[in-house]
């Protein structure tokens, strides 16, 4: 009964605890790394705000309308903050991955191979929303700004169409590119993009006639009943 | 009457004098201007003959691949100066036809003028367009003659223009150009300009002939180049300037973009001297100053408001960015504001948008295309306002209304040179 209860009980306890002590340092040790990249995190998310407003990069930000696109994101933070903060957390990330190496728990390595081989993926999808977005909203502000001069009363509502395009691009490129319901996306994208082709043409054909048939008029000289243009000479 | 290629002239090493020096050269930018070009050449020709007979003279014409017959057409015109002069000069006129290479666009057809007017020592040179109607003989004279016999090295043009004829000068180019260099040159991008042979070869020095200058913008950096480095300036009155009208269709935005982003573009180039401009003196003025008659043109007010109004609504969100919050409320108001005779874009309104602008290009943080671009329905709203507010005065009146306007621009410079300095 004894050499049982030894076999059963005290031999695998004593296994663990061997395994624990043997694998203590390497948690220590993790524990160490991963603390001293917390603290490299902070010290490194100081120094980037204070470049930040050193450079006046938050009224930059401001002036060009960032901090107002992240406001409309719910985004408290300014700027400023927000990268220190990208700063810590890229950087925490980092040690943490340093610090389960350390640990060289075979599972752990393994999951962390896949993580690591999984992480470009991760990184090209961020930089692809990120030109997205800066994309959109160049274009979106450039045809704004065309459809403007050219006195197209719905420019608001065409430049948000550019915008939101570009962005669902973005999106169906970012997912492709991580696998996700890559035939989904893609067949979504088409579905959509198709849709709102075909009902801009169903529009423009239907509701636009006479305003298609007053442009070539103008455009190929037959008198239109557009509005009367001025002689001005500008320069 | 002598006519050469490029080369023929390059090659014999000939020209209008042995040396193949030359003391006038009148240079003509062309791109298929058949139609017009004939009349500009004879003028030249009559005047140089009437005006300089004991000159060595030449004609360029610089021009841009024309395949309509531009250059048969120089080669083929010729006064018939019996009818124009009692007696004139028996020596040859020598005309160049000469291609230009480089980027396409009227700054690369001068900066050949240029070489040329250097490589024959030119001592003075004038520019005129190629589609001009108005041009005489006079002309010559007046954008030569300051240059050869008084010492200046550059002569601006000064036309007769309709009260509402070239709008983007007289509301932004001149009085922003005045107040910055304080030289009241009324015509900065008039388009015939008379130089010295040795302003043309500090142009030339100059890196600008693969940017933006080679294409459009080379009138105002011209001006801008002798204003800011010291070159002795004054300014010929020629009269009236009819020319062939334009592509009607042509972009109003793409015109802002052109010559208002080249302004912008020369200020950050020559902000130390600029900065420590205040006020403006008149420039000696050449030439017998006459009334024009000139043609009512017809102005659709209604229109330009309505643009304004789309412009003040739409990109609200965008001018917020950078236009002054006070700034920005008063042209809401305005915007909305329905009676025809209560739309008034004030100058103190319409100077701190214009130096509003050229700070938000000064700080970068958005395309200067979009910003320039963007001023388009706001200077609409200003033509407007001034076309409601002068609509009854003459030409005269006219002018001393803009001249309001000019010292409302160097009022307000103060506080351009401080944001441009970074003292928001």
């Amino acid at each position: 009964m004894r050499n049982l209860i030894h076999q059963v009980i005290i031999e695998p306890l004593q296994e663990v605890y061997q395994k624990l002590v043997a694998f203590l340092p390497s948690l220590l040790t993790g524990i160490i790394v991963f603390a001293a990249g917390l603290l490299l995190a902070w010290l490194l998310k100081l120094i980037v705000v204070r470049i930040v407003r050193l450079f006046k990069l938050d009224a930059a930000f401001d002036r060009s309308g960032v901090t107002d696109a992240l406001r409309k994101m719910a985004v408290k933070d300014t700027p400023a903050k927000l990268i220190g903060r990208t700063f810590f957390w890229l950087i925490a990330f980092i040690f943490f991955i340093l610090a389960l190496k350390v640990m060289k728990v075979p599972s752990i390595d393994q999951l962390l191979e896949k993580l690591l081989l999984y992480l470009p993926n991760i990184f090209v999808s961020l930089v692809i929303l990120a030109i997205g977005w800066l994309l959109g909203n160049f274009l979106g502000r450039a045809v704004l700004i065309a459809s403007v001069n050219a006195g197209v009363k719905i420019s608001s509502q065409i430049s948000k169409g550019v915008k939101a395009v570009i962005l669902f691009f973005a999106l169906v490129m970012a997912f492709e590119q991580l696998g996700i319901g890559r035939n989904t996306m893609i067949a979504a994208f088409a579905i959509a993009f198709g849709g709102v082709v075909l009902a801009l043409a169903l529009a423009f054909g239907l509701g636009g006639k006479d305003l298609a048939r007053t442009f070539l008029e103008k455009r190929f000289g037959k008198k239109g009943e557009g509005a009367e243009k001025d002689d001005l000479h500008h320069l | 009457m002598p006519s050469q290629t490029a080369d023929q002239f390059e090659k014999s090493g000939a020209g209008p004098a042995d040396d193949g020096d030359v003391d006038i050269l009148v240079g003509i930018p062309s791109f298929n201007n058949a139609k017009t070009i004939g009349h500009v050449v004879r003028a030249v020709e009559a005047g140089l003959t009437k005006y300089f007979p004991a000159q060595r003279s030449i004609l360029v014409n610089s021009d841009g691949g024309s395949s309509d017959g531009t250059a048969d057409a120089v080669r083929e015109a010729s006064a018939d100066l019996d009818a124009v002069l009692l007696e004139h000069r028996v020596r040859g006129f020598h005309k160049l036809v000469t291609p230009y290479h480089g980027v396409p666009g009227k700054g690369s057809a001068f900066r050949r003028i240029f070489e040329i007017a250097r490589d024959h020592k030119a001592k003075a040179c004038a520019v005129v367009d190629s589609d001009l109607r108005s041009i005489t003989p006079e002309w010559i004279e007046l954008l030569v003659k300051p240059v050869l016999e008084e010492g200046y090295d550059y002569v601006a043009p000064y036309y007769m223009r309709h009260k509402y004829d070239g709008t983007i000068t007289n509301t932004i180019v001149y009085p922003l150009t005045r107040s910055l260099y304080g030289k009241r040159i009324r015509q900065p991008i008039g388009g015939d300009f008379g130089f010295s042979g040795r302003l043309a070869s500090f142009f030339l020095e100059k890196d600008v002939w693969d940017s933006d200058v080679a294409r459009f913008g080379i009138d105002i950096w011209m001006t801008t180049t002798a204003l800011a480095n010291g070159f002795k300036i004054c300014q010929a009155f020629l009269g009236a300037k009819i020319h062939d009208a334009k592509d009607p269709g042509a972009d109003l935005s793409a015109m802002l973009h052109q010559v208002v982003g080249s302004v912008f573009g020369l200020m950050e180039e020559y902000a130390g001297t600029w900065s420590a401009v205040r006020g403006s003196a008149p420039v000696p003025t050449f030439g017998f100053a006459y009334s024009v008659g000139l043609e009512p043109i017809h102005v659709n007010v209604e229109r330009m408001i309505g643009m304004f109004r789309l412009g003040v609504k739409d990109l609200a969100p965008f001018y917020q960015s950078f236009l002054p919050a006070d700034l920005l409320a008063s042209l809401t108001d305005l915007a909305g504001r329905t009676d025809r005779d209560a739309f008034a874009y004030t100058d103190d309104a319409w100077v701190k948008t214009v130096m509003s602008f050229a700070l938000a290009c000064h700080r970068k943080t958005l395309s200067r295309e979009h910003i320039v671009k963007s001023l388009t329905p706001l200077y609409l709203g200003k033509v407007a306002s001034f076309v409601i507010e002068t609509w009854d005065c003459t030409a005269e009146e006219v002018e001393r209304r803009l001249e309001d306007l000019c010292l409302a621009f160097e009022r307000e410079k103060i506080h351009l040179v401080e944001g441009w300095n970074g003292k928001d």
